[in-house]
């Protein structure tokens, strides 16, 4: 029977992993999995830098209207291509991070940006994670030619290479930031979808999925009730990666013309629209969004990395 | 500073050029690097600039329009007009041979004529598209092998400067070959031949008889504008086109390479669509003449040309290149306030945000001189004055250029049409009549259209004139386009290379030559 998780998933061993080890552990106290958590990061020092980095994404998300400087699409083509920190008249600076070539505040736009990369990242990611979770379940519980058909499918779709694929979608269905969100999501359900499949494949012969089935329980609820919880644990570590690709396919596809309209500042366009200005030495407009990216992909691999050892169980005491 | 600069240089470089680095081109062979792909070498289907400036050194012309705008003899010495201006007959001297052996005479030329004309070839490109429409033409018939007759069915002072735009081929090769084989095989009548193409990469031409000063050309197709200036930079490519303008300062300070910067004909504009197929408020308050005037106020044309284009322009009265246009027209001046003042007027004032109506301005990516960015800065001139503007950018040739075909661009759309010196006619022959192909915005005001027949039977050029002038003015004041400027073109030239770039997008390298050392 499904067992309550009251501190969350990094705290039962039974919900996290299915070995035998990690049943072997005692049981904790509510909090502790948090601490056991924050005190893992900071010893390995390099996540907490991730979460500054994500924190700092995140509020740029929620506050960029509130805290950037300028509209991000306001020109004003008599200060195009201003440096960094340059000084009007009167002293002032009025592009802290430069302007792009109409005259657009750099700083404003990448805040902007960071609104659609996390959108962008997070959303595809659910899109597709939910997709994939419901097929790998479907797939791995059934078996059978439910399983070989959904298999199947997803070669098939492996067989693309990924960009090719979105920039197919994307010339039929048009840009805009729906489309992509929807095209980078349905890229990603084949490997949650494995994941989860391999996972159901050797929890739906476990005593409890059996004592469940013996209650008189559903297949719906069987699959999404009892065996679920039990995936998930692997699954946000994959999220995590899975989000840093996303953000680069979303920067890949804006840099190609296939992301979002251009009244929506993304760092992917921005970094397109820096390609001419590079011989120009004009070195702000793809060093900054270039930048973001990076960070950003840097800190969701970071933590998408500490998840797995903190959740691996045979290294859990190198914590 | 400069090791960045110069680490930013071949970073771009690696990343947009497919073949590494090449050698420096060698003494005899001339390098041109071109913005777009050559499709087509089927004189009958070539329709973009860079496919005519390829074609011109593989095909002859009867006559060829000179740098001042004047027709000059090429394959045909001299020419008659009959007493109705209908019958043009040229006289070709011998001793032309084609690519193939064969003699190049009159026939041939006849031939080229009436198979590009050929309903059964289903040609859509320059020749049976624009010219052959713009003139009326009926047929060409070779008398002898010295002279051709083309009949027209229009009386036009600018038939001779048409016809120079018609790629002459060769009878013998063309008619036992495929409309396919036409399109990648071409044998040349013009002093070069092809002898390499890998279609999306390079086109090598040899030659094959005077003019010309190289052995080789090769044209190098390079999309991207900072990997053509790279290669130039670098000594790979001795010119290129399309040169973008935030780069003039990075090829002109190199030491290797210039910059030539010439006033091209190019008619940069945005078109007010009149279809039917637009119906939105914005749609319908564009289809008004007083709208379309109000908001030529709006934008700051000669602002957008010293910021964005890197030229000091005058703005456009008309669709017709100066000094042809009209002299008594003036161009409209940046006055956001009249056009705020002439839309309150129109019955469009701004709501409660602000707002009179909301409009679609669709344009390219990558066609014309920093075409999204000058697209973009128009778009914020009209949200400046209320008319709240969404920008859509388009890939160019697979999405903007069927919808320009069809007609379905809009509301506004930003588009250049290409334009000549030699002629006002010439110019306004865009929109010859209601259902011309390039009159994308179906602009249909009759104190334009019924005026083409006032042309036709004027009895003097300064008759002629008077009308043309009449014309422009309505166009100025009531026309379809927001008038914005003629687009410059700047050319990257190597220091190893002398040659001059022309008014009018032809990039021809009959007089190239290695300068001295």
């Amino acid at each position: 029977m499904l067992q309550s998780h009251p501190d969350g998933p990094f705290v039962d061993p039974a919900a996290t992993d299915v070995s035998d080890t990690a049943a072997a552990l005692p049981p904790r106290r509510r909090g502790d999995g948090w601490r056991r958590a924050w005190r893992s990061m900071v010893r390995a020092r390099w996540p907490i830098f991730a979460l500054v980095i994500l924190g700092l994404l995140v509020g740029a998300a929620i506050f960029g209207p509130t805290i950037s400087p300028h509209d991000p699409n306001r020109q004003n083509i008599m200060l195009r291509l201003q440096p960094p920190m340059v000084r009007d008249s009167m002293g002032h600076v009025k592009f802290v991070l430069g302007s792009d070539g109409l005259g657009r505040d750099v700083l404003s736009r990448l805040l902007y940006g960071a609104r659609i990369s996390l959108l962008v990242g997070v959303t595809a990611i659910a899109i597709g994670g939910s997709l994939g979770v419901a097929l790998g379940l479907i797939s791995g519980y059934f078996g059978g030619w439910i399983d070989d058909v959904i298999m199947r499918l997803g070669d098939i779709q492996l067989a693309f290479p990924f960009v090719l694929m979105a920039i197919m979608f994307l010339v039929v269905l048009g840009p805009g930031v729906v489309n992509l969100i929807v095209v980078l999501g349905i890229g990603q359900w084949i490997t949650y979808a494995r994941i989860v499949r391999a996972q159901t494949f050797s929890l739906r012969e476990k005593e409890f999925v059996e004592a469940a089935r013996a209650l008189g329980a559903s297949h719906m609820s069987i699959m999404f009730v009892t065996i679920l919880p039990n995936v998930i644990a692997p699954l946000t570590v994959i999220a995590s990666f899975n989000i840093a690709s996303v953000i680069l396919a979303e920067a890949a596809l804006s840099f190609l013309g296939l992301g979002v309209p251009p009244s929506v500042p993304t760092w992917g366009s921005m970094l397109a629209e820096s390609r001419d200005q590079l011989i120009a030495n004009k070195w702000w407009l793809a060093v900054f969004p270039g930048m973001a990216i990076v960070l950003t992909v840097l800190a969701f691999n970071i933590i998408g990395d500490w998840l797995r050892d903190f959740l691996d169980p045979r290294l859990k005491t190198n914590g | 500073m400069r090791q960045l600069k110069y680490a930013l240089i071949v970073a771009g470089a690696v990343s947009g050029v497919p073949y590494a680095v090449l050698a420096t081109p060698s003494d005899d062979t001339l390098v041109v690097g071109l913005s777009a792909d050559i499709d087509t070498l089927d004189p009958g289907e070539i329709s973009s600039r860079d496919a005519s400036n390829v074609a011109e050194h593989i095909f002859t012309t009867l006559s060829s329009i000179s740098v001042d705008g004047q027709v000059t003899p090429r394959l045909a010495d001299t020419y008659t007009v009959s007493d109705d201006g209908k019958s043009l007959t040229y006289h070709i001297p011998p001793g032309h041979t084609c690519q193939d052996g064969e003699t190049l005479d009159a026939e041939d030329v006849a031939y080229s004529f009436n198979r590009a004309a050929d309903p059964a070839n289903k040609f859509t490109g320059n020749t049976p598209g624009f010219i052959f429409t713009s003139i009326d033409f009926k047929d060409a018939i070779a008398p002898d092998p010295e002279h051709v007759v083309i009949n027209v069915g229009i009386k036009s002072s600018m038939t001779p400067g048409f016809l120079t735009e018609v790629f002459v081929h060769c009878k013998d090769s063309y008619e036992k070959m495929s409309l396919d084989d036409a399109t990648t095989h071409p044998v040349a009548s013009g002093p070069y031949q092809v002898v390499d193409w890998t279609p999306g990469s390079e086109i090598v031409l040899e030659k094959r008889q005077d003019p010309g000063n190289f052995k080789t050309i090769e044209y190098r197709i390079i999309p991207e504008a900072s990997t053509r200036t790279a290669e130039l930079l670098t000594g790979n490519v001795d010119i290129i086109t399309n040169v973008s303008p935030d780069q003039i300062g990075a090829i002109d300070n190199s030491n290797v390479a210039r910059v030539e910067k010439v006033q091209g004909t190019r008619r940069m504009y945005v078109g007010f669509n009149q279809s039917a197929m637009f119906d939105s408020p914005g749609a319908m308050a564009i289809k008004k003449a007083d709208v379309r005037r109000a908001l030529q106020y709006a934008v700051d044309v000669p602002t957008i040309c010293q910021q964005l284009l890197s030229i000091e322009c005058e703005r456009a009265t008309s669709l017709v290149n100066p000094p042809q246009g009209n002299p008594d027209l003036t161009p409209y001046p940046y006055d956001p306030a009249m056009a705020e003042k002439l839309l309150d007027e129109a019955g469009y004032p701004r709501d409660a945000d602000g707002v009179r109506f909301e409009m679609t301005l669709q344009a390219p990516r990558g066609r014309y001189l920093n075409d999204a960015n000058v697209a973009l800065a128009v778009g914020q001139y009209l949200s400046d004055i209320g008319v709240a503007t969404n920008v859509e950018l388009m890939e160019w040739s697979s999405v903007y250029v069927p919808l320009i075909r069809k007609h379905e661009a809009g509301p506004m759309f930003f588009l250049g049409s290409g334009g000549g010196l030699w002629s006002a006619l010439y110019d306004m022959s865009d929109l010859a009549a209601v259902d011309s192909g390039p009159n994308y915005t179906d602009w249909d005001d009759p104190r334009w259209f019924s005026r083409w027949a006032d042309i036709e039977a004027a009895k003097s050029p300064e008759e002629e004139r008077t009308i043309i002038n009449e014309m422009l003015k309505v166009f100025h004041d009531d026309g379809p386009w927001l008038l914005m400027y003629f687009q410059p073109d700047f050319y990257g030239v190597s220091n190893r290379i002398d040659w001059t770039a022309r008014r009018d997008e032809v990039v021809e390298l009959f007089d190239a030559k290695l300068a001295a050392k």
